[in-house]
């Protein structure tokens, strides 16, 4: 089922790229009128929210929605795609496959002009990344999950890590994070579902391999009602430090965990999806705002969330959370699948013009180009930006409200990790780096496919 | 319509229609109120599923589940059928005594939630929660599954499937046996009197509708090539009880309408919902929490309005023995 | 040793908050022969309606009453205009519990709009931890087990002492003979639905208290614990379902202990299993499972 799909049928001889460019020139002489369009066709354009919006992930579908909406407003403002507005539309996958299934199948059915697809995550990226490849749609996914480290799906593009990573990050700030020594006896807690075990795999063979102690690998069921006994358990092993995600359980969990130890807190590191003003909110409730600064790291991707690609981003996100009065899109601000997302659309719709097709086996191609920019490249932190900087004939790298993306050959976009903490208001604030060698020492060790 | 969402609705269509067809048979025709159905489904999706993958260290190495003989079609379904028999064995033993019927519905109920809690932590059985992907389908080597040839190949497999089912449930339903099924369901203890002994009725009964469950699951994760514990976490069964219910209990054509109606019909018929109305945008989870409210309403109106549902149970009439004009008992049932 | 003893305290609490809601719900089913699968998402909604009146600034242990109240004013709906005209149908027994599971997920989706799917919690001082020979508990929690304790008392009181009670135990044992000796037994129904409701709140407010952060997917995980708890202690047996609270409270505690604590849940549900196979009517029912089918 992993299919190499040729991915660019045609190739460009110079006469092509003469006639390209000329219509490029034509373009900006006529200054943007909308009447050639080139091969970008016509008619409005349609983004999917492939995404769980019921069951028990149904906290993941607006949160990406919001991301699209966002990237429809800044494209549209900007004249759209070559004339084309974009528009989003959610698809829910209900959280898992059996319903992803007809879910995906559906939104390609009824839907001919779909420029990209958003959202599936671990929940049903498994059943859904086939059928939107076969369809030849570009998708920037969410799933974390380590299948797709070295997928051979062409039209698969992540901007979060895989979660091997994030459990890599954790270790290497339990190792080598600034402000402590390192970590000697490491408790490792993370719930049973499926987003959360595959940390724990990487995360004990990396610290196996490293000789470090794990002092429990605590399993959890999320969304019990308590704790205690597990928490006395985990005390009882005298950790130095809580390695954990455990999303919606967690401020239960670390609550109980300060109160057994007699009101003193453990350090504990997140992954990059802790980041998250809930999760915030849950722990602070929990344990208390010194506690949670004086204990709290996570890890993450260089996640500038500053700059003008990011203000342009809380621009139209702001736009679109009274245009869409019910989308509540202004609380995603913060939240990093909303920002890699609104980038994941803006570069599809860059690829689109840059190579001047509506044509995904034509465009998909230059995703890689604009994220990653080619030699010489003009950098670009908006759509406008960018279709200016491409109508100059220039070639053009996005850095977009997530900063910057480097993919890899399988379209994994990685760089090196941030160590990170939450202020007082639940913004994300850098304290220390791993370096490459620190990232590779545990990379290695961990084994990662 | 484009071809490949076709199949995709025929295909759940027959699994559905299937499934339905078993549940009538345990709950319709023998008010065995099997509220841990969805299991016997998922066992046969997972026998199928490890009898048809490769080994676990194949592709990276990055699941982990028992078995992986990389049979050929058609072993892995016929395996699932058996293991959703098989299954039935135990559980039947456990629960199928001489419990009253709302003890035994609650404990099923309980072992489905109890199953689903196991299989997601004995992650080295069926690895966990993440399921089991990259299940090759049937002639998956020969035919390329991304194709839609494949398509084609697939429905064309289900169908026989499907009237081979239909086939032996009439055929079940209209026997003796059904007879005596129906007579249990009725009133046990006049039942009991005249000879019948309503445990080993329940239990073969079970046992097929078991089978029959486990026949669904192989087909239906041979289609989707994953199976994991959010596909079968217990409200799946409420929505197959609502399929029987609307259709009409204890008839296989009834059972064919509900299957057709709710978890088909109702639930992609959602699907098309605007997403806008008029030039209001509702909140993202708004739609699909409401649809869920409309099962719950469907449930009780046709509870309430047409108990007996969409196609009532034929009364059967014997030449010869006076009618007894007792349409409460009918409605009541 | 010492973890095992904790897990004894930890047990207590747990058995506390489902000894509230087993007890109410094993009523509901012992006097008006309903398995009210809605019990579960009234107590969620119960908890939101504390969780309010909490944010509006009121002490939890006061809004406790709010949550009494909408707990009580909502069964009493659910019996009045959902229950009661089904069972006047002649609607059989499984009808009943389908219908109350229709119930209970349009609950739960209605209040999902309205609440979102975020979790919530309290505002709730836990106050000090005591250490005393192994247990470790906060002020909170001993506060929610005496709570849990008066109000056993109270239902013992009620059921023993009182006119009421009496006319209680008349109809759950035989209805038509209660109602020949003179009890208005639709009207003992209808103050059973308001009492075992208010339970079902104050049930609702414990437990979200007791885990820090809810949900309306709460109600369904409290569900299934609760019905363990009445199932094993007999159903319709009130005694019994403080019984069965304590055994399941005490083994997933002491279960999570010794194993591995992902499968606590599993453990006291299996106990329940056992108890179903080799005592199918409870702990201390003398009629019930083994009546005759339908």
């Amino acid at each position: 089922m992993n299919r190499f799909q040729p991915a660019v049928r045609q190739h460009l001889n110079s006469t092509r790229l003469l006639s390209v460019i000329a219509a490029l020139v034509v373009l900006a002489a006529c200054g943007g009128g909308t009447s050639s369009t080139g091969g970008l066709g016509s008619g409005p354009l349609l983004v999917g929210v492939l995404a769980p919006f019921s069951g028990a992930d149904a906290s993941f579908g607006p949160r990406y929605l919001a991301g699209c909406y966002a990237a429809a407003l800044s494209i549209n403002g900007a004249g759209g795609v070559g004339g084309r507005q974009v528009s989003c539309q959610q698809f829910d996958t209900r959280g898992e496959p059996a319903d992803a299934v007809p879910a995906a199948n559906a939104m390609i059915s009824s839907n001919s002009n779909l420029m990209g697809v958003v959202g599936c995550t671990s929940d049903e990226a498994s059943t859904v990344v086939p059928i939107l490849d076969r369809s030849h749609i570009p998708m920037t996914c969410m799933t974390g999950q380590s299948e797709f480290n070295k997928t051979t799906f062409k039209y698969f593009h992540r901007l979060v890590p895989p979660d091997s990573f994030d459990a890599y990050a954790m270790i290497g700030s339990a190792l080598f994070g600034p402000g402590h020594a390192p970590y000697k006896n490491i408790a490792l807690v993370f719930g049973d579902d499926i987003g959360s075990q595959t940390f724990v795999g990487p995360a004990v063979a990396a610290l196996n391999k490293l000789g470090v102690n794990i002092a429990i690998n605590q399993a959890i069921h999320l969304g019990a009602s308590s704790y205690r006994t597990e928490v006395q358990k985990m005390l009882l092993t005298h950790p130095d430090v809580i390695l954990t995600e455990t999303i919606g359980s967690a401020g239960t969990y670390l609550g109980e965990v300060k109160q057994l130890n007699g009101g003193k807190m453990i350090p504990f590191i997140g992954t990059s999806a802790t980041i998250d003003p809930v999760w915030f909110k849950q722990v602070v409730t929990a344990i208390g705002l010194p506690d949670f600064e004086a204990n709290y790291t996570a890890v993450d991707l260089a996640l500038s969330l500053q700059g003008p690609g990011y203000d342009e981003f809380v621009t139209q996100l702001t736009a679109a959370d009274s245009k869409y009065s019910g989308s509540q899109a202004l609380t995603y601000k913060g939240k990093s699948p909303t920002v890699h997302l609104y980038d994941g659309i803006i570069l599809d719709a860059l690829a689109m013009v840059a190579a001047n097709s509506s044509d995904p086996t034509v465009y998909n191609p230059k995703i890689f180009d604009i994220a990653n920019g080619v030699p010489g490249a003009t950098v670009v932190n908006t759509f406008k930006d960018g279709v200016a900087e491409l109508k100059a004939g220039k070639s053009i790298r996005y850095v977009g409200a997530a900063g910057e993306n480097n993919f890899n050959q399988w379209n994994n976009s990685q760089q090196g990790y941030n160590l990170v903490t939450m202020d007082k208001n639940g913004n994300e604030v850098v304290i220390g780096q791993l370096t490459q060698a620190q990232t590779q020492q545990i990379i290695d060790a961990g084994g990662n496919a | 319509m484009n071809s490949y969402y076709a199949a995709t609705l025929a295909v759940y269509a027959g699994v559905d229609i299937i499934a339905c067809i078993a549940l009538n048979l345990q709950f319709g025709v023998s008010g065995i109120v099997n509220f841990s159905f969805i299991v016997f489904q998922a066992a046969g999706a997972y026998t199928a599923a490890v009898l048809s993958m490769p080994p676990d260290n194949a592709y990276g190495g990055y699941q982990t589940y028992i078995g992986g003989l990389q049979l050929p079609f058609p072993m892995p379904w016929i395996g699932g059928a058996v293991v959703g028999g098989l299954l039935a064995i135990p559980v039947g033993l456990v629960v199928l005594r001489k419990l009253r019927t709302d003890y035994q519905a609650i404990s099923l109920l309980v072992l489905s939630v109890i199953a689903n809690s196991v299989i997601t932590n004995a992650r080295a059985f069926l690895n966990g929660a993440a399921g089991i992907a990259q299940v090759p389908g049937p002639f998956s080597d020969q035919v390329d599954p991304l194709a839609q040839s494949y398509q084609l190949l697939y429905v064309a497999l289900t169908v026989p499937c499907v009237l081979l089912v239909w086939w032996v449930a009439s055929r079940i339903v209209n026997s003796p046996f059904g007879r005596s099924l129906r007579a249990m369901r009725e009133h046990e203890v006049a039942a009991t009197a005249i000879g019948k002994n309503p445990v080993q009725l329940k239990m073969t009964v079970f046992i097929v509708g078991g089978v029959i469950a486990g026949l669904s699951g192989a087909i239906l994760v041979g289609y989707i090539a994953v199976w994991a514990p959010s596909v079968w976490l217990y409200p799946e069964t409420i929505i197959l009880f609502a399929a029987v219910i609307v259709g009409g209990r204890g008839n296989n054509v009834g059972a064919i309408l509900g299957a057709l109606l709710v978890p088909v019909g109702f639930e992609e018929a959602t699907r098309m919902m605007p997403p806008t109305i008029g030039g209001w945008v509702p909140p993202p989870n708004l739609i699909p929490a409401m649809q869920w409210v409309a099962i719950g309403l469907l449930i009780i109106g046709f509870l309430w309005f047409r108990p007996e549902g969409v196609r009532p149970e034929p009364r059967r009439v014997f030449e010869g023995a006076p009618v007894r004009e007792d349409p409460e008992r009918v409605l009541k049932s | 040793m010492e973890l095992y003893v904790a897990a004894l305290g930890f047990g207590l609490i747990s058995a506390s908050v489902i000894a509230i809601a087993a007890v109410g719900f094993t009523m509901q089913f012992g006097i008006t022969n309903m398995i009210n699968l809605a019990y579960g998402e009234v107590m969620m909604v119960s908890g939101y309606a504390a969780f309010y009146v909490n944010q509006a600034g009121v002490n939890i242990w006061v809004a406790m009453i709010a949550g009494a109240l909408a707990g009580a004013a909502l069964s009493y709906l659910l019996n009045r205009f959902l229950y009661t005209p089904f069972q006047r149908k002649g609607t059989n027994l499984i009808g009943m519990v389908i219908i109350s599971l229709a119930a209970s997920l349009m609950i739960a989706n209605l209040m999902l709009p309205l609440v979102g799917y975020d979790t919530s919690s309290y505002v709730i001082d836990q106050g000090q931890l005591l250490r005393w020979n192994g247990l470790v508990l906060t002020a909170a929690q001993i506060a929610i087990i005496v709570v849990a304790a008066i109000l056993m008392a109270a239902i013992h009181g009620l059921l023993t002492y009182t006119r009421l009670g009496k006319a209680m135990r008349a109809t759950a044992a035989n209805p038509t003979l209660a109602r020949n000796c003179g009890i208005p037994t639709q009207r003992v129904i209808s103050v059973v639905w308001l009492i075992t409701g208010a339970l079902c709140g104050v049930a609702g407010v414990v437990a979200g208290m007791d885990s820090e952060n809810f949900s309306v997917a709460s109600g369904a995980g409290y569900l299934i614990t609760i019905i363990a708890a009445a199932v094993l202690g007999g159903a319709g047996q009130p005694y019994g379902a403080m019984i069965g609270a304590l055994i399941i409270g005490l083994v997933t505690e002491l279960s999570a202990a010794a194993i591995a604590p992902e499968y606590k849940q599993v453990v006291a549900f299996a106990i329940l299993v056992l108890v179903m196979v080799l005592r199918p009517q409870g702990m201390l029912a003398k009629r019930g499972a083994l009546a005759a089918a339908g």
